[in-house]
Order: C-alpha cells, then sequence, then structure tokens
C-alpha cells in the first residue's frame, strides 16, 4: 500500500504531458483526483496510527548492503504526507489556471509529479538510504521546476544555485547517514532510533551528526545556507507554493524531527541547532521586512519560520515538540494559501512589487479576504491556527531544556521573530491590498479566476476553522506525530482562550502591541541598512565560490587536455604507474617465480620476439602509413599468441579489433601528410621514452606477480565446471559473457553506446566555426535530399549556397 | 572512396559472405568461438568493406539503416531479456532456456537472445563510428551524406 502510494504519483507523472491539449483547465481537473485519491488513501490509513500502530512494508532489493525499499507510516510521516498530497491537490488544480496560457505547461506537470512522489517516499521512508534516493530525487525536480523558465537567465541561476547547494548537502547527508547507519549496525531508521544510546557513545556520533546537519540546513535554507531559497522563488508560483507549504524545504526539519526522539539532548544537538536555527530565524525575519517583491517577502518569511522550526527541534523541553508540530501544520495552511493568492495577484496585476501595487480590495475582493484572513494566521492573531501555534512555541521558549543564559536569549528572539511577523504580514495586507490604487499595475485588474481561488480558500478555511470548534479533534490528530518525535511521553494541549493569564499570553500580546506600533514606522524600517556586514552575502559568496571552481576547472582543463594526444597518454600512464607500483614494490616480489620456459617451442619463442621487433618498427617508422602497418602487426602477433595458447575466442576478437582499428586509423591519417614531422626535442623524447619502458617494466611484473601466485584458486575452473550444467554452452567464454557476467557485458555495450553517442556528438553536432573554415578551401554544402546524389566518388553536393541550409549544427546553445 | 576495380568487385562479392559468416559466427557462439561480439565486429567489418570500397554515401543510400538506432535497439533488446526474470519474480538477468531445441537453430534461451542484443549493438556503434569519420567534413571535404536527417539541430 505504502509503495503503492510513493510510485503512483511518480508513475502518473507523464499524464501531465496532456496539458498540451486544450483547453488547459480542464487538464487541473483531470489530474487534482490523483494527489487527491493518494490523500484519500492516506488518511485511510489514520485510524491504526491514531492507535498508536505503525503501518509498514518492505521490499528487499540489495540486502546483503542493507539497502530495502521500506517505507513506515507513523503521526510523522503522516502529518508530511497528508501536507505534501493534499496540497498537492489544491497546487494541480491551481497550475492549471495559473499557466494556462503556458506552452510547457505540460512539462512542468511532469516535474511537478516527480516531486510529489518523491516528497512521499522521502516523508514514508523507513531506510535511510531509501530516504536519501527521495532526498536527492526532490533536489533534481525541484532545479527542474525552479529553472521552468529557462529562458531567463535568473530562473537559470536560481535553479542551479538550488541544486547545487542542496545536492552538495545532499553528499553531506549521504556520508553522514552511512556513518549512523554503521555505528548502530543497521539502515533501518526504526532501528536506528532503538540504538539511540549507542550511536551517542560510540565516536561516530560527532562526525556522523554534523555531516547530516549539513544537508539538513542545506535542504532547509538555514543560515548561512539561506540564499538559495529566494533565488528559488523565480520558479513559477505553483511551484514556490508547494516548496515551500508542504514539502522539499520542510525535509531537513522533517529529517531533524525524525532524528530527534533518541539522538538529541547532547550539547552537540542543543547548541547547534538552537544556534543554527536561531540566526536563521532572525535573519529571515528582519530580510522579509525589507524586501519589495511579495514572493521575496513570503519567501524570507518561510526561512525565518524554518529557522524557528529547527529551533524548535533543538532547543528541548517538554512543550518543544508540540510546538513543532503545530508550527508545521500552522504554516503549511498559511504559507500555502499565501502564494497562490501572492500568485493570483501576479498573474492580474501583472506585479509582484509592494511599491507598485496598492488598493486591490476592491478591484479583488476574494483574494484580498482570504489574504487577509492567512496573513492574520501569519502574524499570528488570536483566533487563527497561526496564533494557536505562535502559543506553543512561547510556552516551548518558556520551559526549554537549555543551559540559564542561553534560554533568555531564545526567549527574547522568538518574541522578536513574533513582532516582526506582524510587521511583515501588515506590510504585504496594506500595500497590496490598502491605500491608493497602486501605479505599476495592469489597468482594469479583476478578480483571479475562481480555479485559482479554490486551493487557497480551502486552506484559509483550515486556518480559521481548526481553531473554532476543532481543536481537541487537531490535537488527537497531531499526537502521533509528537509522540514520534518527542523523546518522553509529551501530551499536546493546544489551546484557543487561556485559562489564566501566563507569561507567555502575556508576551504574545506584547509582540502584537509592538508589532502593531512598529507599523507606524515602515518607511523607516524598510530603508534601514542591512544589519549583516556586507560580505556575508550569500550571494556573493556563492558567485565567488563558482566562479573559483569554475576557473580552478578551466586550469586543470587546460594542463591535462591540451589537445595533444601524447600528453594525454603521458598523464593515464603516469596514474597508472602511481597506483600500480608502490604494491608491485610492497609485495609483488614476494615469492615470485619466474615462468617455465620448458615447453616453449622454438616458434612461440620466435613470434614472441616479432612483438618488440614489431613496436621498434612502429617507432622507427618514417611514413604514417608504415607505423599504422607496423603497429597493427603488432596487434596481429598479440593474436597469434592467443591462437598458439588455444584462446580462439579472444585471437577472433583480438584479430577483428586490430583489423578495424587499422581501418579507422587509415580512415583519420588519409589526409594528413605522408610523413611524420619532428615536433618534439630530444629531451621530450627521451623523457616520454623513459615513462613508457617504466610503465612497460610495471606491466610485466604485475602479470608475472599474478601468474606466480598461488594464494587463490583459478577462477577459471570452477567457470568450466559449471559452464556446460548452468550456463547450457560448451563455449565457457562465450557463457560467462552472456550469462554468468552478463550484468557485465551489459554495462559494457551501453558503454559502448555513449561512446559512440559522444564521437558522434562531437563530430556532427558541434558549433559550425570549424565548418565554416574548411569550407573557405572547399566551398562546398550539404547536399539537399532532392538533390541526385551520386555514389562513388563523392561528385556530389556540389550545388549553390542555400541559405535555407544553412547551419545544420551550432544553433543551439 | 578509393576508386578500385578490384576492391569494388572484391567487396560487393565479400558482403553477403562476410555477413552469413556474422551470423554462423553469432549462432554458433554459445558452445564453439564466436557469439555477438565477434559476429557483430564482422558484420561491421562487411559494411566498413563496402564504405571503404564505395564511400560512406553508398552505405547510406543503399542501405537506408540508422546504425545510431540500431546500436540503440541493441541495448534496449539486450535489456528486454533480463527483465523475464525480473517479471517472474526472481533476479535480474536470470537464464532461461526452452525444453526443446528449435529445429535448425538449435536450443533457444534468453542468453541466446542477450547476445543477439550485444550483436546489434556492436554492428551499431562500429559502423556508426565509421560512418562518421568516413563523412567528417575536414576530413572529406567532397564526402557528403545526401541529407544529414539525423543531424538536426536542438530547436532554439
Amino acid at each position: 500500500m505504502l509503495v503503492l502510494i510513493v510510485l503512483t504519483a511518480l508513475i502518473m507523472a507523464p499524464l501531465g504531458l496532456f496539458a498540451r491539449y486544450e483547453p488547459r483547465p480542464v487538464i487541473g481537473w483531470i489530474l487534482a483526483p490523483i494527489p487527491l485519491a493518494l490523500f484519500l488513501a492516506i488518511s485511510a490509513l489514520t485510524p491504526e496510527v491514531l492507535a498508536g500502530g505503525q503501518v509498514v512494508q518492505a521490499i528487499p532489493w540489495a540486502p546483503r548492503m542493507g539497502l530495502e525499499l521500506r517505507f513506515m507510516l507513523d503521526g510523522l510521516s503522516m502529518l508530511f504526507a497528508l501536507l505534501v498530497s493534499g496540497i498537492g491537490a489544491l497546487v494541480v488544480l491551481y497550475t492549471a489556471y495559473y499557466l494556462a496560457g503556458d506552452p510547457g505547461m505540460g512539462r512542468f506537470y511532469l516535474a511537478l509529479f516527480i516531486f510529489m512522489g518523491a516528497m512521499l517516499g522521502l516523508v514514508l521512508a523507513d531506510n535511510v538510504l531509501t530516504m536519501f534516493m527521495f532526498w536527492e530525487l526532490t533536489s533534481v525536480s525541484s532545479y527542474l521546476l525552479v529553472g521552468y523558465k529557462h529562458d531567463y537567465p535568473e530562473a537559470r541561476r536560481g535553479a542551479q544555485m538550488g541544486l547545487l547547494i542542496t545536492v552538495g548537502g545532499g553528499l553531506a547527508l549521504l556520508v553522514g547517514l552511512v556513518l549512523l547507519g554503521t555505528a548502530a549496525g543497521s539502515y533501518t531508521i526504526s532501528e536506528i532510533l532503538a540504538a539511540g544510546e549507542r550511536i551517542k557513545a560510540s565516536p561516530l556520533y560527532t562526525p556522523a551528526m554534523l555531516l547530516i546537519f549539513l544537508g539538513c540546513f542545506t535542504k532547509s535554507a538555514q543560515f548561512p545556507f539561506h540564499f538559495w531559497l529566494p533565488n528559488a522563488m523565480q520558479a513559477p508560483t505553483p511551484a514556490s507554493a508547494y516548496l515551500h507549504s508542504a514539502t522539499m524545504v520542510k525535509a531537513g526539519v522533517y529529517l531533524l524531527a525524525r532524528l530527534h526522539p533518541t539522538l538529541s539532548d547532547t550539547t552537540l544537538w542543543l547548541y547547534t541547532l538552537t544556534v543554527v536555527g536561531m540566526t536563521t530565524m532572525l535573519v529571515g525575519a528582519v530580510a522579509a521586512n525589507r524586501r519589495d517583491d511579495i514572493k521575496g517577502l513570503l519567501a524570507y518569511s518561510t526561512i525565518s519560520k524554518l529557522g524557528t522550526m529547527v529551533l524548535l527541534a533543538g532547543m528541548g523541553g517538554p512543550e518543544a515538540p508540540a510546538a513543532l508540530v503545530a508550527t508545521i501544520l500552522a504554516h503549511a495552511l498559511y504559507k500555502g494559501a499565501l502564494f497562490m493568492l501572492a500568485g493570483a495577484v501576479d498573474h492580474e496585476a501583472g506585479t509582484r512589487s509592494l511599491a507598485r501595487l496598492g488598493g486591490l480590495r476592491r478591484a479583488m475582493p476574494w483574494t484580498a479576504a482570504l489574504a487577509i484572513l492567512s496573513s492574520l494566521s501569519m502574524a499570528g492573531v488570536p483566533i487563527l491556527f497561526g496564533f494557536v501555534a505562535k502559543e506553543e512555541q512561547l510556552y516551548a521558549a518558556v520551559d526549554n531544556g537549555l543551559p540559564p543564559g542561553l534560554d533568555v536569549v531564545v526567549l527574547i528572539a522568538v518574541v522578536t521573530s513574533a513582532v516582526f511577523g506582524v510587521l511583515y504580514s501588515w506590510r504585504l495586507v496594506s500595500g497590496v491590498f490598502f491605500g491608493a490604487p497602486g501605479s505599476g499595475m495592469k489597468e482594469h485588474v479583476h478578480e483571479a479566476p475562481a480555479g485559482m481561488l479554490i486551493g487557497p480558500a480551502i486552506l484559509t478555511t483550515f486556518s480559521v476553522v481548526l481553531p473554532l470548534g476543532l481543536l481537541p479533534t487537531t490535537g488527537t490528530f497531531l499526537q502521533p506525530a509528537v509522540d514520534a518525535i518527542s523523546n518522553e511521553a509529551a501530551k499536546i494541549s493546544l489551546y484557543l482562550f487561556p485559562s489564566e493569564i501566563s507569561l507567555p499570553l502575556i508576551l504574545s500580546m506584547t509582540a502584537l502591541l509592538i508589532g502593531a506600533v512598529l507599523t507606524r514606522f515602515e518607511p523607516q524600517i524598510v530603508a534601514a541598512p542591512s544589519p549583516l556586514p556586507p560580505w556575508l552575502n550569500g550571494d556573493r559568496i556563492y558567485d565567488a565560490a563558482v566562479d573559483g571552481v569554475l576557473q580552478g576547472a578551466t586550469v586543470f582543463t587546460r594542463t591535462l587536455q591540451n589537445g595533444k594526444l601524447r600528453s594525454y597518454m603521458t598523464w593515464a600512464v603516469l596514474s597508472l604507474i602511481a597506483v600500480v607500483t608502490p604494491p608491485l614494490l610492497l609485495f609483488g616480489f614476494n615469492g615470485l617465480t619466474l615462468p617455465n620456459l620448458d615447453g616453449v617451442e622454438p616458434f612461440e619463442f620466435v613470434s614472441m620476439l616479432l612483438i618488440p621487433i614489431g613496436v621498434i618498427a612502429t617507432l622507427q617508422a618514417r611514413s604514417r602509413l608504415g607505423a599504422i602497418i607496423a603497429a597493427s602487426f603488432v596487434g596481429l602477433m598479440v593474436a597469434y599468441i592467443f591462437v598458439i595458447y588455444s584462446a580462439p575466442d579472444l585471437a577472433l576478437t583480438q584479430l577483428l579489433v586490430e583489423i578495424l582499428t587499422t581501418v579507422f586509423l587509415v580512415l583519420l591519417f588519409a589526409v594528413l601528410p605522408a610523413s611524420f614531422e619532428r615536433l618534439t626535442s630530444p629531451a621530450e623524447q627521451s623523457r616520454d621514452g623513459l615513462i613508457a619502458v617504466i610503465g612497460g617494466l610495471m606491466f610485466a611484473g604485475i602479470a608475472f606477480a599474478a601468474s606466480s601466485s598461488t594464494e587463490l584458486s583459478p577462477i577459471s575452473q570452477a567457470f568450466r565446471a559449471e559452464s556446460q550444467t548452468q550456463g547450457f554452452g560448451d563455449n565457457v567464454v562465450n557463457v560467462i559473457l552472456v550469462d554468468f557476467r552478463g550484468f557485465d557485458t551489459m554495462g559494457e555495450i551501453v558503454v559502448l553506446f555513449i561512446a559512440v553517442l559522444g564521437i558522434y556528438a562531437m563530430l556532427r553536432l558541434r558549433p559550425d566555426a570549424s565548418l565554416a573554415r574548411d569550407d573557405e578551401e572547399a566551398p562546398v554544402r550539404p547536399a539537399r535530399p532532392d538533390e541526385a546524389v551520386l555514389h562513388g566518388n563523392g561528385q556530389d553536393g556540389r550545388s549553390a549556397p542555400d541559405a535555407r541550409e544553412a547551419p545544420v549544427a551550432g544553433k543551439g546553445r | 572512396m578509393y576508386d578500385s576495380i578490384i576492391l569494388r568487385n572484391v567487396s560487393r562479392l565479400m558482403f553477403p559472405i562476410l555477413l552469413l559468416l556474422s551470423l554462423f559466427m553469432l549462432v554458433r557462439g554459445h558452445n564453439l568461438p564466436g557469439g555477438g561480439f565477434i559476429g557483430g565486429l564482422l558484420a561491421a567489418s562487411a559494411f566498413i568493406l563496402q564504405i571503404i570500397a564505395y564511400g560512406p554515401m553508398y552505405l547510406r543510400t543503399t542501405f537506408q539503416i540508422n546504425f545510431l538506432n540500431l546500436a540503440a535497439f541493441g541495448v534496449i533488446f539486450a535489456a528486454l531479456w533480463g527483465l523475464v526474470g525480473l517479471v517472474t519474480g526472481q533476479a535480474y538477468m536470470l537464464a532461461f532456456w526452452l525444453k526443446e531445441p528449435i529445429p535448425g537453430i538449435g536450443k533457444l534461451g534468453t542468453p541466446v537472445l542477450f547476445d543477439v542484443g550485444v550483436y546489434l549493438t556492436v554492428i551499431g556503434v562500429t559502423t556508426q563510428l565509421a560512418l562518421v569519420l568516413a563523412e567528417e567534413p575536414t576530413l572529406y571535404p567532397i564526402q557528403r551524406p545526401p541529407a544529414r536527417r539525423d543531424a538536426v539541430a536542438p530547436e532554439a
């Protein structure tokens, strides 16, 4: 069942391509039921989870490596899976209207469904390696989503930045997960959690955790990696809504929450997460108030909230798990709605700039109403779900598990971020919907189509209705998630009206009050200089790093790939010598026996001697053809040796390969001058000769050492014994190739195919520059299909230059 | 390419013989020296001989085979026969054999069919390589394919 849920979204992804056909919105109504069905399927499993159980499904994959496709549904993964599929359904529907005029909508749906499947796999996985696979798949599919408008350099840059940072963090995560699995002795998440105490005592705990933190921080846009998220705003709004509300950026928070029960409350965990989360929370909240783009404002507010979540995962204390779960739900509800509404405003008014928008409440009353309600929830104003979550945060901050000193700092930080939250919520609402009508908008702005409002309406309704009467139900529903996160029995108790005046309530009201007062000073706050030093600008550091890598790669490439075959050979042989020599010198000469020459017939000896003679002839050749023939002679003699030692298969292959190599060499050399020119100095020649001789000696040494080895029995006997009985063939070589080691052969033919693709691309799909250069000498244009073509000596294709035939290749970038 | 009457006549005669030999090598490969790789190289030699004797255009127009597609088909064809094991719930590439030999062909099993995939891939790769080189404008400015249908630039 769980595997089916994960695979459905992935398998259904190509259906999105039907979005090519008109009328576009219909495809939304056809596709949205798919995630809705997933939502219902997961809901159907809810009773079992609410009863305290888990749903597990495992398919072995590579059992000896501890790799299996193992999925588990518990409270935490259920919360995430429901958000992913539920908000996914709304986003799919919204996309149909938002991108109705866009020709690439099918491609967008394809990536969106792959992303959905990857995200479901990530949260449901119960094996860290399975989880990692889906983790990286979310990075790749979000790259496709963010870079959707690939004609724009900013979109490409944003997509590439997100990919490089999250995948780079993902690599750290992989190492961390493997270390964690090694410390636990299992890659299954539930078994890792069960071994929590042992892992904490292990020396691998610190490196494993630091690497995992790196993965989570990059994915969840924590300071100092937060800058990719605003750049990812280049994505079409439906993708932003999805990425921010329910899914990708919360993956890091999800993993931290998943590991929380048994791996937390160490100093490392407490301090790292608290400091990083708190910094992110404040940086995001401050930056959100300085943004003019409404999507940028929302992006930084997401960063702030992600920081809050990491802080809650880090700081410990009895209330933190409940606060984390409530924050995840509240944030998904209001942020999903707000992004979709921001898209609606952008779609109708033609701009996202706060300075150019204004007074839209009359033209877009429904959008305004929904946005105001969701913004109130974001600000944490009472009776909305955002308020409930904020109260939980404050309770957790008051009663945290941090040492004295730091706990006060955390409390102040949480209140400060609440104050800024009020401020940016107010900026959003007042800037877009109130005041004088903006100057930079389209004329005659209309209300967004109903299809674009359904999603935000449903999410906003939840933000309003959940606190109004459904709180006990919500608490029951969230309780399994809290159980999955907390390390001791913790009860979630959501409330709307506190029974008594408590410190959190006073702080909450104070924050609202200060926020309301600060709205008076909005222009000054927006204009205030950045509190961070300019060199700490993530964008700049990223650009410098990417430039540095590119420059380094250029230098490296110029050194290694200078276009001379001679230097390629030198590097290849040198690296082989470097790898092979040390073990050969250390171990190779133990018990080395020279081969037994007793049974060697004189003619065999002579044929072997002919090989070095051929090599010397190649070196001494004055003409290209002579060199080719001498080199082929060497190959043929090797084939002959195979014949002598009764290896007809090898001999045949060697013979054919030798013939074809000669043909290819002749093809290449035929147009070059007939004789060689000396382009190297004697010093270079002797250097290359020395390298060649050493390389040859090393390989001879390896051959001797291998044939002298008696420790391992030769594998050939086993193959010979089993080829007839198991592989039903007398030709052992062939049975090995197609049966015993068929998988290798499969890989080899794939390599062959890739090689020919590469050669084809290099020779055929290159920029026309090289063609033009040749055409100066021989003004030949490719023949047109309708031209009479003579086979034979190529007396064809000489036609007048034809504009239509102009560059065949090189048009694409 | 090489304007030689002897080469042209010999290559015309050799072509069917080499192809038959390559098929023979392919089929007998499971019990005697031969197999998909050797057979494929032999068949490619047959095609390349035509290129040398008549030029690449002759091969393009006379046979009308897209060797790149042939190679791709070979890879997929070979991979396909590994799936039989997967479908029956066993390991990928597990061998399956017919109980009774088919008259004239011999005993058939998935490894033999896998070898056919190797055969096609090797023919496609090697011949395409020779074609690309022989049609290379910097090397042979005169020789051009009749229509470069397979070298369409990506849509801008």
